[in-house]
């Protein structure tokens, strides 16, 4: 599916920010910096963890006018910035060498990217920034040895010298760089302060596909997508369960809301889904037993763990959505517990993990702590290799 | 002049993302066709040669079909298990004896006869890691046929782009037996000849080109009935009611066509078409 440009009814959803809504929303006030050790959304009784006194805060005015705002994402933004072929052509050179500079010094350093990886990055830098470019322009300049050849931009080049920068020097991830991640057949808006969704996640939507194939009545259910981040999972079962059932996408972070909402909308599916603020369960509440399947990818890296991270995921990335406790284990319980209560008889479950260990943790968990409430419980691979999820159902 | 080459060079990546079925772009691993031998037996079982191991990179862990709802109570932690499967007996649905059927199958068919893979693994992956590397490689296990998909954004995207990259694989490479004392061209081969063949009925509809995903349909067949005239163009534009002309400006119409003919006629010690 092609993403259609904001519609009027969206505008419309938000009297109270802009008319532009693409503008507004990326100009909501960055998310402060995660204290240290801040793990707000756990409300998890089986570890008790401490309850964050900065939960209860007020939520981040929508129109805050303290800057610095975020530009909208390159894709979405007009092509109003012109420049002559050879001015970019200039850029691009200068871009690729800072990316061969790299050489696989990040690599090395902490896993990161390589200069091959980076060069990638740049053609779908160029892809968002040319966006419904005409090669043929580039053709008549080549035929015509005219480097004057004037060509329309979504940024003008002083910035792109500067996001490139920002990617290399800063390590800043290439997702905030052009504001978006392709995801599945989705193009999701992300920014500062929400989680990137990651290839492996792609997963389960297809296992959700794979349950309602074999059952109708799962499908014409309400399914739970908890810690929504970008809204990348529900927008995906939305989008499978076709004219069927609907979906509640909830996240404690404001910013994440925001960006859940503005993805949701982009693809008209606002009235198939709900994004509610709250932490994990709490948004659910009155539809205990009736929920028809429940997914999540909760953060669960081991504490420890979060300083020796990427740059692009230690640096940048909401500590928020990654930290899952000393064991990286807290949130993964306590939806455990969750999925026991909320669960419809015979409803469906699925939770990203940190590996082979999480994995069979959860199972034995499952078993031995919480016996009689679920079958089928079943782990499975990504396509690395890497035991990654758990799966089953509410017994019924 | 130097812009020249440096439009060329900022040109290609934008260009080669719509033109990759006909042209996949150019991979380091991707399995040539000379490492297939083109057979012309007149056995009913679909050939493939047996360039069985081609070999990825080391280290690589893949992860195959299997029953992962298989309807057991209590858990499974069965390294192999994955999804893509449908319940058990995934197999079954291969149909064994023509190898035209592979490209009749549903994506979700030829997947299930697929193991599917991505190319490094290194570190714990998930929330730890944001490479963007989202290459997929697919392995059809009945023929050992690679396709691989690596320049999307979305992994999801790439696995499309392999299957796709897949079929026309198989098309090229998987030969079917001809009787060649019946021969009547099948409907799928007549859909791509220009109008003028004198064979082609008026219920064909209007000539089939390569951006239709039915003309690997017809490739298949008129490779298999090239193969079985020894690799001689003319004869077989004589069973298609064309000119030696017409049809050899067919097969260089598209490349991945016009290679796999050359394949094959180089394989019988014939020149190339150009």
């Amino acid at each position: 599916m092609k993403p259609c440009t904001l519609r009027p009814s969206f505008v419309r959803a938000w009297p109270c920010i802009a008319s532009n809504f693409s503008t507004s929303f990326f100009q909501l006030p960055p998310p402060p910096p995660p204290p240290p050790l801040a793990h707000a959304r756990n409300v998890t009784q089986i570890r008790h963890r401490r309850f964050h006194s900065s939960l209860s805060a007020p939520p981040p005015p929508l129109l805050a006018s303290s800057p610095p705002s975020l530009p909208p994402p390159l894709f979405l933004r007009p092509p109003k910035h012109t420049t002559t072929v050879s001015e970019l052509l200039e850029w691009h050179s200068w871009a690729k060498s800072l990316a061969a500079s790299v050489g696989s010094s990040f690599e090395d350093s902490d896993n990161g990217p390589d200069s091959s990886l980076l060069c990638r990055e740049l053609n779908w830098l160029m892809d968002d920034v040319l966006h419904g470019f005409d090669p043929s322009l580039m053709g008549k300049a080549v035929a015509r040895d005219d480097p004057d050849i004037v060509i329309s931009l979504r940024a003008d080049v002083q910035e792109l010298y500067s996001l490139w920068k920002q990617r290399i020097e800063e390590r800043r991830p290439f997702q905030y760089i052009v504001g978006c991640e392709h995801w599945r057949d989705l193009i999701l808006c992300v920014r500062d302060g929400v989680l990137i969704p990651r290839p492996e996640t792609e997963i389960i939507v297809d296992l959700v596909g794979d349950v309602i194939s074999k059952d109708e009545g799962l499908r014409e259910g309400l399914w739970a997508d908890l810690g929504t981040g970008s809204g990348a999972i529900a927008i995906g079962i939305a989008k499978i369960l076709g004219n069927y059932g609907s979906v509640i996408a909830t996240d404690l972070s404001p910013v994440a809301i925001q960006v859940a909402s503005f993805n949701v909308q982009r693809y008209s599916l606002q009235d198939k889904i709900e994004v509610s603020e709250g932490s994990w369960l709490e948004p659910l509440k009155g539809v205990e037993g009736k929920v028809a399947g429940l997914v999540s990818n909760p953060p669960y890296i081991p504490s420890d763990d979060i300083s020796g991270l990427q740059a692009e995921v230690g640096r940048h990335e909401p500590r928020l959505a990654l930290d899952g406790g000393a064991e990286g284990m807290d949130d993964l319980l306590h939806l455990c517990n969750g999925a026991a209560s909320m669960l419809k008889p015979g409803g469906f479950f699925a939770f990203e993990t940190n590996g082979e260990k999480q994995c069979e943790f959860l199972v034995d968990y499952m078993q031995n702590q919480l016996p009689g409430s679920f079958c089928n419980v079943n782990t499975l691979s990504d396509f690395a290799g890497i035991q990654r999820f758990v799966t089953g159902f509410r017994n019924r | 002049m130097k812009i020249s080459m440096a439009i060329r060079s900022l040109r290609k990546p934008l260009l080669h993302r719509t033109a990759h079925l006909g042209n996949p772009p150019p991979l380091p691993s991707f399995p040539k066709l000379s490492e297939f031998a083109v057979s012309v037996a007149a056995r009913p079982r679909p050939i493939v040669a047996s360039s069985a191991a081609l070999e990825w990179r080391t280290g690589e862990r893949t992860c195959r079909r299997g029953g992962f709802f298989s309807g057991s109570s209590g858990h499974s932690k069965a390294p192999g298990s994955c999804f893509y499967s449908n319940g058990g007996a995934a197999s079954s649905s291969y149909s064994g004896g023509s190898g035209s059927s592979y490209l009749e199958l549903t994506d979700e068919e030829l997947m299930r006869q697929c193991e599917m893979s991505t190319f490094k693994s290194s570190g714990p992956g998930g929330q730890h890691r944001n490479k963007r590397e989202s290459a997929v490689r697919l392995k059809h296990i009945p023929t050992g046929i690679i396709a691989q998909a690596v320049e999307d954004r979305s992994q999801h995207k790439n696995r499309a782009s392999a299957l796709l990259r897949l079929r026309t694989l198989l098309a090229l490479k998987v030969r079917n037996a001809v009787d060649l004392e019946a021969y009547s061209p099948p409907k799928e081969l007549l859909q791509i000849l220009p109008l003028k063949s004198t064979v082609r009925g008026s219920d064909c509809g209007p000539q089939i080109g390569p951006n239709n995903p039915k003309f690997m349909l017809g490739v298949q067949a008129l490779l298999d009935l090239l193969s079985a005239l020894e690799g001689s163009v003319s004869e077989v534009a004589k069973l298609l009611g064309l000119s030696t002309g017409a049809l050899s400006r067919l097969i260089l119409s598209d490349d991945s066509l016009r290679l796999a003919v050359n394949e094959l006629r180089a394989s019988k010690g014939m020149k190339p078409l150009k």
